[in-house]
Parts: C-alpha cells; sequence; structure tokens
C-alpha cells in the first residue's frame, strides 16, 4: 500500500512540475505547482512527517500559490513573456543541472549503505513541536510575534490610502 | 525576581507600540504630536529601568535573555538614540509628508528588535532581533511615499538587507550543523577543541560577519548606504547610520570577545578583518570628497567611521570600541539634527550649495553644526578626537602600527570634505531664496544635547568610561 502510494505521489509530483516547465500558460504552471506541492505534502505525510505534511500543504500550496495567482491574475499576460533564445543560458542551465544531479547521486550513494533506523518516537509530531515551542523555544516564539506584527504595520502603511488634502 | 519584571525594558517598547498604533486612530493630524512625546516618556522609562538593572547580571530562558553590563550599556545608548531621534522627527515629518503614527511605532519596533540582539548569547535570538530591526528599517525607509527617491531608498534597502539576511541565515545553519549549537560561547568551544580544521564551521563564520558587514556597511558591503541615507526622510537616516552600527557592533563584540581567547585560526580572520578596515577608511573616505549632496557627504563618513570602529575591535579593546560609539551616537545624529532642522514644508536643503551662509543666517544652526563636523574630523577638545585617540593609541600598543597609519592618512584626508561644509557655511554668500523654519523648541534643545553630549565626553569622559570599564570587566568568559 505506502509503496503505491509512494510511486503514485511521486509520479505526480515529477509530471507535474515537468508539464509546469513546459506549459506557456502562468495559471496553467501555478496551478501545476500546487500539484507538485501537494504530493509532495502527501510524500511528507508517507514518511510520518504529519506536521510537515500539514506545513506544507497550508503554507506552499495554500499560502504561497494563491499569492502567486493573485500576482498572476493583476499583471494579466495572456501571451506570456517572449521566450528569449539565447544559447549560453541553455549550456549554463545544463552544467548545473548537471551537479545538481552528480550531487544526488553521491549523497544516494552515502545513504544506501547506511542502516535505516527508525525515528524516534513522536519525532516530528505536532505534539512534540508544539511543546518545544511553547518550553524551550519560548522566547524566540514569542519575539516572532514582534516580527510579524512589525511587518504588518510596515507593509500598511507603505500602500494605505493617501489622506486627502 | 522573575523573567517578566527583567523583561520589562523591551516589553515596555513594544507596549509603546502598541499604544501609538491604537491611539492613531483616535487622533487627528494635528495633534499626532503627542505620541512623539508619548513614545519618548515610554523610553524614558525603559531607560530607568534598564539603569536600575546594573550589576544584576539577569538570565533566563537558559542564557537566551541575558541582561549583563555590557547588554545594560548598549541598550541605554540605543534607547538614548531612539528618544532623540523620535524628538528631532516632530516637525520634520509633517513637512515633508510622512506624518503618519505609524512612523513612531515603527522606530519602537525597531528598537525592541535592536533591544533583542544586544542582550542575548544565542544567535537565533540575534537573528529574529536583526529581523525585527531590518523589517521596521525598510519601511522607515519609504515614509516619504510621495517621493521617488525614499521609494527607490526602500526598495534598495530591502533588496539588499533581504541578500545580507541570506547569507546570515546560510552562515547559521552551516554552523548549526556542524555544532549543533547557536550560543556564540558554545560554537567558539567548538572550534578550539577540535583537532582538525573545521572547514564548515569557518565558513559559517565567515558568511556571518558578512551578514553583519552589510548591516553596519562595511567596504565592499556598503553599495546601499549613500542611496538609501540620502532617499529616507533625515530622522530615519541618523537612525540608520546609529542604531545598526552599535548593534552590529555589539554583536561581532560578543563573537569576537570569545574569539580572541581561543587565539586558533586567528591570524587568518585578523587579515582579513584587517584589509577590510583598509578598504572601508579608504574608499569611505576617498569617494566622500567627490560628493555634493549632503546626506551622501555624511553617509560615506559613516561608512569611513565604520573602518575606524573596526580598528578597536581588531586590537581587541572593547572600552575604546564603546566609547567611540557613544560619541559616534552623539556626533552623528547632531549632525543629522542640524541637517533636518534645514528644510521647510515640502522642500529640504540638503545640497551643498544650500548651505551656503548659513553659518550667519542662523547662527545657532551653523555653530552647533560646525563643532559636530569637527568631531567627526577628529579636532580636540571634541569626542571625535578622545575617541579616536583611544582606538589609535590601543592598536598602537597592540602592534597594529601600520593599521594605525593608514587610519591617520584617512582621516587626514577626511578632514577636506567636513571642513568643505563649514568654508561653505561661513565664508560664501547666503541665497535670499533659502527660508527654514526656524520655530521648533524641541528639535534644538537635543541639537544642544548632542552638543552638550559631544563636548562633555571630550572635555571630562571620565564617569562614561568608567561606566564602560566596569561592563566590559564583566564580560562572560568562554
Amino acid at each position: 500500500m505506502a509503496y503505491t502510494l509512494f510511486f503514485l505521489l511521486s509520479i505526480v509530483c515529477i509530471g507535474s512540475i515537468i508539464g509546469m516547465i513546459a506549459t506557456k500558460n502562468q495559471v496553467y504552471n501555478a496551478y501545476l505547482l500546487v500539484l507538485a506541492f501537494a504530493s509532495m505534502g502527501g510524500l511528507f505525510a508517507l514518511l510520518q512527517a504529519p506536521f510537515i505534511a500539514a506545513v506544507q500543504i497550508i503554507i506552499y500550496a495554500g499560502a504561497i500559490l494563491v499569492l502567486f495567482i493573485f500576482v498572476i491574475m493583476m499583471i494579466n499576460l495572456r501571451q506570456g513573456l517572449p521566450p528569449e533564445k539565447k544559447k549560453w543560458t541553455y549550456y549554463f542551465s545544463g552544467g548545473i543541472a548537471a551537479v545538481l544531479a552528480g550531487e544526488l547521486i553521491l549523497s544516494l550513494k552515502g545513504t544506501f549503505s547506511i542502516e535505516p533506523s527508525a525515528p524516534m518516537e513522536n519525532f516530528g509530531s505536532p505534539t512534540r513541536i508544539g511543546r518545544l515551542l511553547f518550553t524551550e523555544y519560548l522566547y524566540p516564539f514569542e519575539i516572532t510575534s514582534v516580527l510579524i506584527l512589525a511587518a504588518i504595520v510596515g507593509a500598511i502603511v507603505l500602500v494605505k490610502k493617501r489622506e486627502k488634502k | 525576581m522573575n523573567s517578566f519584571w527583567a523583561l520589562s525594558p523591551l516589553l515596555l517598547v513594544v507596549l509603546a507600540a502598541l499604544v501609538v498604533l491604537l491611539l492613531e486612530v483616535f487622533l487627528k493630524k494635528e495633534t499626532k504630536d503627542y505620541l512623539a512625546y508619548l513614545s519618548s516618556l515610554f523610553l524614558a522609562g525603559c531607560g530607568i529601568i534598564l539603569m536600575i538593572f546594573w550589576d544584576k547580571n539577569y538570565s533566563y530562558f537558559d542564557g537566551n535573555f541575558l541582561l549583563d553590563n555590557l547588554a545594560l550599556v548598549f541598550s541605554l545608548l540605543l534607547t538614548l538614540a531612539t528618544i532623540l531621534v523620535i524628538l528631532i522627527s516632530i516637525k520634520y515629518i509633517s513637512l515633508q509628508g510622512a506624518n503618519y503614527g505609524e512612523y513612531y511605532a515603527l522606530l519602537l519596533f525597531a528598537l525592541s528588535g535592536m533591544l533583542i540582539m544586544v542582550s542575548s548569547q544565542s544567535l537565533l535570538i540575534i537573528f529574529l532581533g536583526l529581523e525585527i530591526l531590518s523589517i521596521s528599517s525598510y519601511s522607515l525607509a519609504g515614509l516619504r511615499r510621495e517621493n521617488p527617491e525614499s521609494s527607490e531608498a526602500a526598495i534598495k534597502y530591502f533588496l539588499l538587507g533581504s541578500f545580507a539576511t541570506a547569507f546570515l541565515v546560510y552562515g547559521l545553519a552551516l554552523m548549526y550543523g556542524s555544532t549543533h549549537s547557536l550560543e556564540i560561547s558554545s560554537i567558539i568551544r567548538f572550534l578550539t577543541t577540535g583537532t582538525h580544521l573545521n572547514l564548515m564551521l569557518l565558513v559559517g563564520l565567515g558568511l556571518i560577519i558578512i551578514g553583519f558587514a552589510f548591516k553596519i556597511a562595511l567596504v565592499p558591503f556598503h553599495m546601499w548606504t549613500p542611496d538609501v541615507y540620502q532617499g529616507s526622510p533625515t530622522p530615519v537616516t541618523a537612525f540608520f547610520s546609529v542604531g545598526p552600527k552599535v548593534v552590529g557592533f555589539a554583536v561581532l563584540l560578543r563573537i569576537f570577545h570569545f574569539y580572541w581567547e581561543t587565539a586558533f585560526h586567528t591570524q587568518t580572520l585578523m587579515t582579513a578583518l584587517w584589509v577590510i578596515s583598509v578598504l572601508t577608511m579608504v574608499v569611505g573616505n576617498l569617494i566622500a570628497l567627490r560628493q555634493t549632496n549632503v546626506k551622501r557627504i555624511l553617509a560615506y563618513s559613516s561608512i569611513a567611521h565604520a573602518g575606524y570602529l573596526l580598528i578597536a575591535l581588531i586590537a581587541q579593546d572593547p572600552t575604546s570600541l564603546i566609547f567611540y560609539l557613544a560619541v559616534y551616537l552623539f556626533m552623528n545624529i547632531g549632525a543629522f539634527t542640524a541637517v533636518t532642522s534645514l528644510g521647510r514644508k515640502g522642500k529640504e536643503y540638503v545640497e551643498l550649495n544650500d548651505y551656503s551662509g548659513i553659518g550667519f543666517k542662523y547662527p545657532w544652526i551653523g555653530a552647533t553644526f560646525a563643532v559636530f563636523l569637527f568631531s567627526l574630523a577628529g579636532f580636540p577638545p571634541t569626542g571625535g578626537f578622545l575617541a579616536k585617540f583611544f582606538v589609535f593609541a590601543s592598536a598602537v600598543r597592540k602592534g597594529f602600527t601600520p593599521l594605525v597609519i593608514i587610519a591617520v592618512i584617512a582621516s587626514l584626508i577626511s578632514v577636506f570634505y567636513y571642513l568643505r561644509i563649514i568654508v561653505t557655511m561661513y565664508m560664501k554668500e547666503p541665497s535670499p531664496s533659502m527660508q527654514i523654519l526656524t520655530r521648533n523648541p524641541v528639535l534644538f534643545s537635543v541639537l544642544f544635547l548632542c552638543l552638550y553630549g559631544v563636548l562633555q565626553l571630550g572635555i571630562y569622559p571620565g564617569n562614561v568610561l568608567g561606566f564602560i570599564r566596569q561592563a566590559v570587566a564583566a564580560m562572560p568568559l568562554l
């Protein structure tokens, strides 16, 4: 069952990423990216990391992608940008892709030799993360609220309506 | 005593910001000045509590929050700087179309971020504090919304600041990966006990230093400084030139205080800092020679001063570093206060030509501005002279004579552009079209307070030096 799900989700994830690169329509791009993120969330759930799975779907597939779609709708590009055909960009990106692929193979070689070990009890569970947040990391957690407040106030003061003269 | 009491200065600053945001809704445009007085009152309370905490050494949350005397000295300096900036903003923001109550709230948020940074040993907390400071700064830079220069400053500061943050976070990740800790002391301890050279850790340390070098505008990470200083509202520029610099050096001091004691790989890092310091002094002072905008001149001057401050760090002399920062606070805020005062509704005088004859037309502004410029150049009997003297003397004692020779030559170059402003103010005919708003008693009191600070620290620095020595002596050992 887990294997079937794993391959299904992986195929959906990789397929939607390839589709995203191949299509020219920005709205389709964004939707395919949502699909990729959602299936990646499913993969995390399979690895027994429910918290990361939920965060992956809520933040990436939810918040960030909705933002992308809003921007696409606001800018309203029908045709998309004319593709720039420059030869060196192909070579450059090809080179970077080769480096990344090499890195992936090297790290895979490393992991196969290690015996898989079961993660700690409750590792990455929402309970455990929540407990850490409110005990050991209480101070940074509370500081983050000031950070978010400052960001909201800063953003609003820059865009709020001009006062009438 | 519980942690609430120890946190009260920080909580008071955040509370002040919240109260300002709440009252902003109910106040009319003409009465928004009260927000400034109210936030200054809150900050004065915060300062008094900080003084009560002297020698108490509160430490909570596993050392994530640490109020040792060093943190108190820096917190007091930063609180004072913020009060001064708030007071000089009152008239300015209504004249220059940035009269939002949120202005004070953002300044207070920025201050809270800085207080968090100076009172922690954990790089995670320092990073969060830095983000609070930076995010508030980005919006403060763009507050003159009708002015394209201000928006340019905000965008530039935001993009380059985010870039610097990325460096910092990458450095933190590498450090955590290699040491499993973000406490400064345990990271440095790990560095010394390791048997072999830990490359990942050193790269992490380097990236963290680059991140802070952006914030304190060291060459070659200084590109954003002149544009941001020029475009931001002038009181905000005063804040940028003092606040981030003080916290940046506070954090670097905390890192290097442990690093010196280890004497491990010291030579490589020292050479790097040596080169950065020379570059910062020389490039800052040379480019300043060709500027005609006073705000840009002061921007390059602040870059050059970061170079002198770095000498104090290299010479391992925390006392003269902190003393220099205290003097720098008064003379730089003083100079920007003088620039702030030269404006009227919708018009600011920032070009060098506008300053012709100011010395006679507005004698008080001209005279105090001249004193601040003399202090920045390092003439006795001002604080700027003593600050430079202490730093250079301790560097010579530690055997960094070539560095000091370069620094002295650089400050000789700097005399030219400081004197150029003074010459323009006193030896050229005033232009009749120039008119400024002179009825601004709060701004003038800040001007004279800064004058007092510069002269007090230059003529009788004993008291302040005593406090700084106590704070440095109480610094924790590795």
